[in-house]
């Protein structure tokens, strides 16, 4: 393949955002869910 | 008094819950999304793996651009991802306006920094094709001139949604900004018809036959769905989770209702 | 009227103002917009020792390549099928740079006449094709690639070809 950095450099750039984006979504669901299910808890108790 | 203040739930559903406000109730929202989330993903992953292993080794080359045209299969959804999302945002800010749809000023709020995101690969991924294509990383010609002022609309839009101290005046503007925006979308579309552009012009239309190889054009349409469903898939996880942070929100600022309440009560 | 109703009605008049004066400006603007001027341009108000861009297509057979002070030098003539201009350059070309090419040059107009780039773009067309096509509509004598743009897409796009991998 001719051109083949900046080829690698496109489809780095491609994979790498939306998978940390993927990964923060991911990770703002569990925190949002864990913490909800605190306080609901303890607003029952 | 001081019953009513506790009594008054943030979770209870919006008073007459008719029209669009149907799918207000944050917990109908929460279970449609998780039961949908998972599925858009695996469907996101599965085209995007498919298009981009087929773009990449088994497409043809192009006669002229050579292996550099492989490029196109990351940049061309992400260009229409830039557009459609901006899209997107526009309508979500149109009905958090008109409406005063619950859902609709966090849809905004949530769809604007993937929309910038899928606008910054667009770019540099242009970039990259650019140097060795045209001889030049970025020229200011009138397409790729206003798609980066679509990027600095999407950057205004989250700075500006975070500016205020109560959400809501934040919200306001961030829909009249998103919305004043929505001018630069044609402006986008048909700006290498309008004006001489280096950038050249599209390739597929709906009228007329796309001026590309089948060979080449599977592979793209494959990654265009797949990484539509991606930016649906992130958007819907960051909206549920807005979803719940509103809500912990709210439960924090009734404890804190209830506790004054009590301390009242026993001063 | 419902309120919600008033709010819509505001924003479609807010829309209609700011869409007529968007497109109003860019009509006022439309000549400052353009990213290169075309030889038709060019023959009307040609003011030597101005800056500009010059775009167009490279004619056929009039690349001349040269050595100019021991560095690449080139020669040729940018087309916009009505008018023509004679470019010189030094330096190194894009790789997409052919006859029938379409090119973006920078550069200023000599007292002569001719086109003093300093850089030449290649400007690549909406059509995406494989070596393989290329070859069997120029063995058909469907299309020389050096005589300009190619024939319209239904003839070419799910041409049947042997391919032999990417």
């Amino acid at each position: 393949m001719n051109h083949l950095p900046f080829i690698i450099a496109a489809y780095a750039v491609a994979f790498v955002v939306p998978v940390v984006f993927g990964l923060e979504a991911r990770w703002r669901l569990a925190r949002a869910r864990a913490r909800l299910a605190a306080l609901e808890t303890r607003r029952r108790r | 008094m001081l019953r009513a203040v506790s009594a008054s739930s943030p979770l209870a559903p919006p008073r007459g819950a008719r029209g669009l406000h149907r799918f207000a109730n944050p917990g109908r929202f929460l279970r449609l999304a998780g039961r949908v989330l998972p599925w858009l993903t695996a469907a996101g992953l599965a085209l995007s793996a498919v298009g981009l292993v087929w773009g990449l080794f088994f497409a043809p080359a192009d006669w002229q651009q050579g292996d550099a045209v492989r490029i196109m299969y990351v940049h061309v959804p992400a260009a229409w991802l830039a557009s459609a999302g901006y899209f997107a945002l526009a309508i979500a800010s149109a009905v958090a306006l008109v409406w005063r749809h619950p859902l609709a000023d966090l849809a905004a709020v949530e769809i604007a920094p993937v929309g910038a995101a899928f606008t910054a690969i667009c770019l540099i991924t242009g970039s990259l094709w650019g140097k060795p294509m045209w001889g030049a990383w970025w020229v200011w010609d009138a397409r790729l001139t206003s798609v980066l002022v679509l990027f600095f609309l999407y950057l205004g839009h989250i700075a500006l949604t975070r500016a205020f101290d109560s959400p809501e005046r934040g919200y306001r503007a961030g829909a009249i900004l998103a919305l004043v925006g929505v001018v630069n979308l044609p402006i986008i579309k048909f700006s290498v018809d309008w004006w001489n552009t280096l950038h050249q012009p599209a390739t597929i239309s709906l009228f007329g036959a796309p001026t590309m190889y089948i060979g080449m054009l599977w592979p793209l349409l494959f990654t265009a769905l797949g990484a539509t469903l991606i930016f649906a898939a992130l958007v819907l996880a960051r909206l549920s989770a807005a979803v719940l942070e509103r809500r912990i929100r709210a439960l924090l600022a009734a404890t804190a209702r209830d506790y004054v309440a009590e301390e009242g009560h026993l001063a | 009227m419902k309120r919600k109703h008033r709010r819509l009605a505001i924003l479609l008049a807010c829309g209609l103002g700011l869409g007529s004066a968007a497109a109003l400006t860019l009509l006022a603007f439309r000549d400052n917009l353009v990213f290169f001027v075309t030889p038709s341009d060019l023959a009307g108000r040609a003011k030597p020792g101005e800056t500009l861009r010059l775009g167009g297509l490279v004619e056929k057979g009039s690349v001349v390549r040269e050595v100019v002070d021991g560095q690449p030098g080139v020669r040729f003539r940018v087309s916009d099928g009505r008018a023509s201009v004679e470019v010189s350059f030094i330096g190194v070309l894009p790789d997409l740079f052919r006859e029938g090419q379409g090119v973006v040059t920078l550069g200023t107009l000599a007292p002569d006449g001719h086109f003093i780039a300093a850089e030449v773009l290649a400007k690549h067309d909406e059509t995406y094709m494989p070596k393989e096509v290329v070859e069997a509509l120029k063995k058909s004598g469907h299309w020389q690639p050096a005589d300009g743009p190619a024939p319209p897409a239904a003839t070419w796009n799910t041409l049947n070809v042997t391919k032999n991998g990417g």
